[in-house]
């Protein structure tokens, strides 16, 4: 391939030259280029190397089928491997590498691997190395592991980056009433018309310019300009370097836009690329066909591309790719190409399949009745072998020096975003290409995709599928238009010889790989896919499908639709991962949530911990305090005088309605109804099948007003699970119910000097005295300063507590009250570690212990479970199952040595039977500073009765082993709850 | 009382970020917000609803996903039987239950006003719901999600409304201002 650039023509801006650099050297293009136009003006062929063997390669096309011209583009984070260079649109600076070669692609050592291609059929894996024989037999895949590293390394394509991706990423929503997919001939009047008619119309286009067939044509410019014109004026909202990636359901189709992929130094607020997702009320596909190639020997080599990317390369890009140019046809198609190439100066010799085809034009010599059989040359094409009919197969015929081989094997209408749509391609005999199927969407084919080949049929389609997308009859052009019909020639070879006809390049999937394939008994399409990779490399076998499908029909002795095809899916062409998630990334990946004290915790020296979704206080350090020495230290100081606690993240809900503590008294194992206002009581609710759901405290604050809290994580389970019980199960109930976490900023006041501290920050005459405040009563509460609330006296951590709930907005003022007041007082702030060693103590439990499995007596609560009222999941708690005197319940650990401690998550095992699963487990570990030793919360079957005097090991053989502990009560401080009711 | 402490008061320092050129978007908060919740019965729609327009100062209460605008405050219809009454002052006296239930929940939500010639662009960018003018018109309001969590929108004269949830106002806010810097954003 000796290509030149034109001193004029195309659409590519001679005034302003772009530098680039590839493979580190710099070369210049023009804007308007394409990576791949640039190099092949600037002389490189060889571009790439391909996947298996290693095969030099070169441009094969000038659009997203591309199997050749593969390379890497950019630098360190921003390494992009396997972009197409016939995509990647020119600019300032762009650093471009060839890929999958070693030292480069021009000279590649890998290449080695195509002496031992008869190795690398089909399968050669499954065949060579697993279970290698004699080393192997009947051991499975040891081996095969570790050559499977190297043969990995060996094929494959380019590398990514292993740095985070420094670049940011937008979701986009759109809605419109059609949206056209392709700006070709159909695209644009497809577009225009609807717009015309006054509808709401997006345009989406892959390339950066408007036009698609159009750009390979400067006569038709005039008529594109128009268009394109008229298109803008219509109040379109048009989108180029945008790619309409897949088809979903109601109209939906996901879209990624490349805003900056093609600038030299984008605005740093511009996102990368933007994902779209479009709600459409139609849609209109437009986006054309592809031109197939045939499988001959070597028709890989750099120097063969499809006719209509040369006429691209000529006509859009003013590039001359060769002087001596062979045109192997099977269609009319490529008879344009051939007279463009004549009357640029190029010597043309027009091979044509078919023995009866239409006359040559001006200056290009005909050769009817013959194919390409063989590409002569290593590194390049030096000439071409032909080929003609012979009986049922080929003998060869004649024999052409040149340095371009352009093949039109036929037309593949790009229908892969209908069949994401569930409509299978149906096969058209007389086009030789799949056609859409039928469908009940609202998708309508237009133009080149719905096998239309003239322009000006194509532009009536469009124009037909934007009346018939608008609810019109209309009748559009029938597929074809050819003068002659195609000869379809999937495969030119002699019989019996051995050569490497590439079906599939990006994969190296040969005609040979496919009859390996039916040979060893692969019938189904979707079976000779998986096995010999066809269509499964990037391009998702734009370029290799057909002729794959075509060659095991042949193989079958059927035709192309009794071997069926496979269903194209989304993506159509490659997504980036970072658009995919947008700006849903680190910190963003989950929707994070701050209770009102976040900044008042974090001045305060707070560490902060995840709990669902919230960011919580995990404990409050001093200088050069660990973990370990805060959180006792926090826990030592709420037993003996106050610590404060920010709880505002537990779940609130409200309950209101004249029915509402009906509900609730369904909802909850315990009564409700008869609850007095001012007043709180626990409750636990379990689910239908009778194992526990969650609980918390529900207050009432009027005779048709309660607060139901609940545990952190739970909130939102909880909430969905009363409102689906109010929705569908009890829909005659009077109640409504609220979230109302974020109204509130809460804390936890807990100790026994807790209601001393509280006390001074409260207005005067607000009595909180054990008479005026009992256990477990509420109360509106105001301090000092207006703020207003509630207070509970509600303890978790079993010492005298309250909790003081007041708008959001006050929580800082609230704290900045009640800290100094506990300060005083010799109290302190803490955390969630600090809160979890009171509770063990305590025994009370939390989500490690109702974990989904444990029933209300597991957890020893079961005297909380009404036998007088019917509540959810009343019945099936009753289950044999669930009601076993040596199910698992609730108990407290402490180590037999009690200078030892064990972990959270240890099998419990009666000593000396250490085995399986165990006796029970540990759910929660804490160093107990009332105590003075570790201590645990856990289940053992049976209970601490049944284990009381036997020794017990707790298991832990994967973490420090196994420590022998004794089983005792979970209430393992102040049983009696003295120091909470005092 | 004090005003209190905004949930997005660091996350949205006034000023400008983005290209040079007048700002696509303007991003403000408005507080206090006092926020009343009228929740009607099926059978106590029309009732409730009065109630509602009378706190609202409005002549009548509005449909599903619209707003009416009242000498108190703006009424929004939130759901089929759920109104909310927005206002300025913080927190209020709360109406009496009435027919329904009438519930507190100032302060549970960051409200932020966007407006400006790409706002309606901007909130697209997480609002999956159609903002055009034919679609989505002066006084509309809608429940919808923003990165998965619930928020309310409403179409005021001069741009949009939205009612993020307090607790993940801070989260929400950083999305949306970095994804408005790219239009030129004006902070106020």
């Amino acid at each position: 391939m000796t290509a030149r650039r034109l001193d004029k023509g195309g659409r590519i801006d001679r005034t302003r030259p772009v530098n680039f650099r590839w493979d580190g050297l710099t070369y210049r293009g023009y804007a308007g280029d394409t990576l791949a136009s640039a190099l092949m003006a600037s002389g490189q062929t060889v571009l790439g190397r391909s996947f298996k063997y290693h095969r030099p390669r070169g441009i094969m096309s000038a659009g997203v089928e591309e199997s050749g011209a593969i390379v890497s583009v950019g630098a360190d984070a921003r390494h992009e491997p396997n972009v197409k260079a016939t995509m990647q649109e020119l600019y300032d600076g762009l650093e471009a590498k060839g890929q999958n070669a070693w030292p480069n692609v021009r000279f590649d050592l890998g290449a080695v691997n195509g002496l031992f291609g008869r190795f690398f059929s089909a399968g050669f894996y499954y065949k060579t190395f697993m279970g290698l024989p004699p080393f192997e037999w009947g051991r499975g895949t040891g081996l095969w592991m570790q050559y499977e590293k190297l043969i990995r390394k060996a094929a494959g394509m380019g590398r990514a980056s292993r740095a985070p991706d420094p670049d940011c990423y937008d979701h986009a929503h759109a809605f419109c009433d059609i949206l056209v997919v392709g700006s070709g001939p159909a695209g644009l009047n497809a577009a225009l018309t609807a717009a015309e008619a006054g509808r709401d119309v997006m345009l989406v286009e892959q390339d950066f310019e408007l036009g698609g067939d159009y750009l390979n044509d400067p006569a038709a410019e005039a008529d594109r300009a128009a268009l394109v014109a008229a298109v803008e004026r219509a109040g379109i909202r048009i989108l180029t370097r945008t790619t309409a990636f897949g088809l979903y359901d109601g109209g939906v189709a996901g879209l990624v836009e490349r805003v900056t992929d093609h600038l030299a130094a984008p605005d740093p607020h511009l996102p990368r690329q933007r994902f779209w997702t479009v709600r459409a009320g139609a849609t209109v596909l437009a986006t054309g066909a592809l031109e197939r190639s045939i499988a001959f020997a070597n028709n890989d080599r750099p120097g063969v591309m499809t006719a209509l990317a040369a006429r691209s390369y000529l006509n859009r890009f003013g590039i001359l790719p060769g002087q001596r140019i062979v045109i192997a046809t099977t269609n009319d198609s490529a008879y344009g190409v051939a007279g463009d190439f004549a009357a640029a100066g190029a010597e043309v010799v027009l091979a044509d399949a078919r023995s009866d085809a239409a006359s040559a034009p001006e200056g290009v010599s005909l050769r009817p009745g013959l194919a390409p059989l063989a590409v002569l040359g290593r590194r390049g094409v030096e000439g071409v072998r032909l080929a003609a009919r012979s009986g049922a197969g080929w003998s060869e015929a004649a024999r052409e020096d040149c340095d371009l081989l352009l093949v039109s094997g036929g037309w593949s209408p790009v229908v892969n975003l209908s069949s994401h749509r569930g409509a299978k391609p149906v096969w058209n005999a007389g086009l030789a290409c799949f056609l859409a199927g039928p469908t009940e969407e609202p998708i309508h084919m237009a133009g080149s995709t719905d096998g239309v080949w003239n322009r000006d049929d194509c532009a009536a389609s469009g124009v037909a599928a934007a009346r018939r997308a608008m609810g019109e009859v209309a009748e559009a052009p029938a597929p074809g238009g050819w003068a002659h019909p195609i000869q379809p020639v999937y495969e030119v070879r002699l019989p019996g010889s051995k050569v490497k006809a590439f079906v599939d390049p990006q994969h190296d999937v040969t005609g040979d790989d496919v009859r390996l394939a039916h040979q060893e008994g692969f019938v189904s399409v979707e079976h000779l896919k998986r096995y010999t990779t066809l269509g499964m490399a990037t391009d998702q076998g734009k370029m290799g499908n057909v002729i794959g499908l075509a060659l095991m029909a042949e193989a079958l002795g059927c035709e192309v639709p009794a071997v069926g095809t496979t269903r194209f899916r989304p993506p159509y062409t490659p997504v980036a991962i970072g658009a995919l998630a947008g700006r849903n990334v680190a910190g963003h990946f989950k929707p994070l949530r701050r209770t009102p004290l976040h900044d008042w915790n974090l001045r305060h020296g707070a560490t902060m911990t995840e709990a669902g979704l919230w960011q919580r206080t995990w404990y409050f350090a001093r200088t050069r305090e660990t973990i370990a020495e805060a959180y006792i230290r926090e826990a030592t100081t709420v037993r003996e005088t106050v610590g404060i606690c920010d709880v505002s993240s537990l779940g609130k809900i409200a309950v209101q309605g004249p029915d509402a503590a009906e509900f609730l008294n369904r909802v909850y194992t315990n009564a409700f109804s008869r609850l007095p206002v001012g007043r709180a009581r626990y409750g636990i609710m379990l689910r239908d099948d009778g194992i526990v759901m969650d609980d918390g405290t529900t207050w009432r604050l009027g005779e048709a007003d309660f607060l139901m809290t609940t545990t952190t994580t739970n909130a939102g389970k909880v909430m969905v699970w009363l409102e689906e019980l109010l929705q569908t199960r009890w829909p005659d109930l009077r109640v409504h119910v609220t979230s109302v976490t974020d109204r509130w900023a809460g804390v936890s006041v807990a100790g026994p000097k807790a209601r001393e501290a509280i006390a001074v920050c409260l207005d005067e005459g607000i009595d909180i005295s054990n008479d005026a405040l009992p256990f477990m009563g509420v109360a509106p509460v105001s301090l000092k300063g207006g703020v207003k609330g509630l207070i509970a006296r509600i303890s978790f951590s079993g010492e005298l507590a309250y909790e003081l709930y007041v708008p959001a907005d006050q929580g800082e003022a609230m704290m900045d009250l009640l800290w100094p007041a506990a300060e005083r007082l010799g109290g302190c702030l803490y955390g969630l570690e600090a809160l979890g060693a009171l509770r063990i103590e305590k025994g009370h439990v939390t989500g490690a212990e109702l974990d989904g499995r444990m029933t209300i007596d597991d957890a020893g609560l079961g005297k909380m479970a009404s036998t007088k009222k019917a509540f959810i999941g009343a019945a099936l708690r009753q289950r044999p199952d669930l009601t076993r005197a040596d199910r698992p319940r609730l108990v407290g650990i402490f180590p037999k040595d009690r200078r030892q401690s064990f972990n959270g998550g240890a099998l419990l095992c009666a000593t000396g039977k250490v085995a399986g699963f165990g006796d029970g487990w540990i759910t929660a570990v804490t160093h107990s500073p009332a105590l003075g030793h570790w201590i645990g919360l856990g289940y053992i079957a049976g209970g601490h009765e049944a284990w009381a005097g036997k020794a017990v090991t707790a298991a832990d053989p994967v973490r420090r082993g196994n420590v022998e502990v004794e089983i005792v009560s979970p209430h393992m401080f102040d049983p009696e709850g003295v120091r909470m009711h005092g | 009382m004090a005003d209190g402490i905004s949930a997005v008061k660091s996350h949205l320092a006034p000023g400008r970020t983005g290209p040079s050129g007048a700002a696509g978007v303007r991003i403000a908060e408005i507080r206090p917000l006092t926020l009343v919740q009228f929740a009607a019965w099926p059978d106590t729609l029309a009732e409730t609803g009065a109630e509602a327009a009378k706190a609202a100062g409005a002549k009548a209460a509005p449909g599903p996903g619209r707003a009416v605008t009242g000498t108190h405050g703006v009424l929004l219809r939130v759901e089929p039987l759920k109104w909310w009454l927005v206002g300025d002052t913080g927190e209020a006296p709360l109406p009496d239950a009435g027919s329904g239930a009438v519930l507190d929940l100032s302060q549970s939500r960051t409200r932020l006003n966007v407006s400006g010639k790409l706002a309606a662009r901007l909130l697209n960018h997480v609002l999956p719901i159609d903002l055009s003018d034919n679609a989505f018109p002066e006084n509309s309001v809608a429940s919808t999600a923003f990165h998965h969590v619930g928020v309310t929108l409403w179409r005021d004269g001069e741009g949009f409304t939205v009612f993020l949830p307090r607790s993940f106002a801070a989260s929400l806010c950083e999305i949306l201002t970095e994804s408005a810097a790219q239009y030129g954003l004006e902070i106020a």
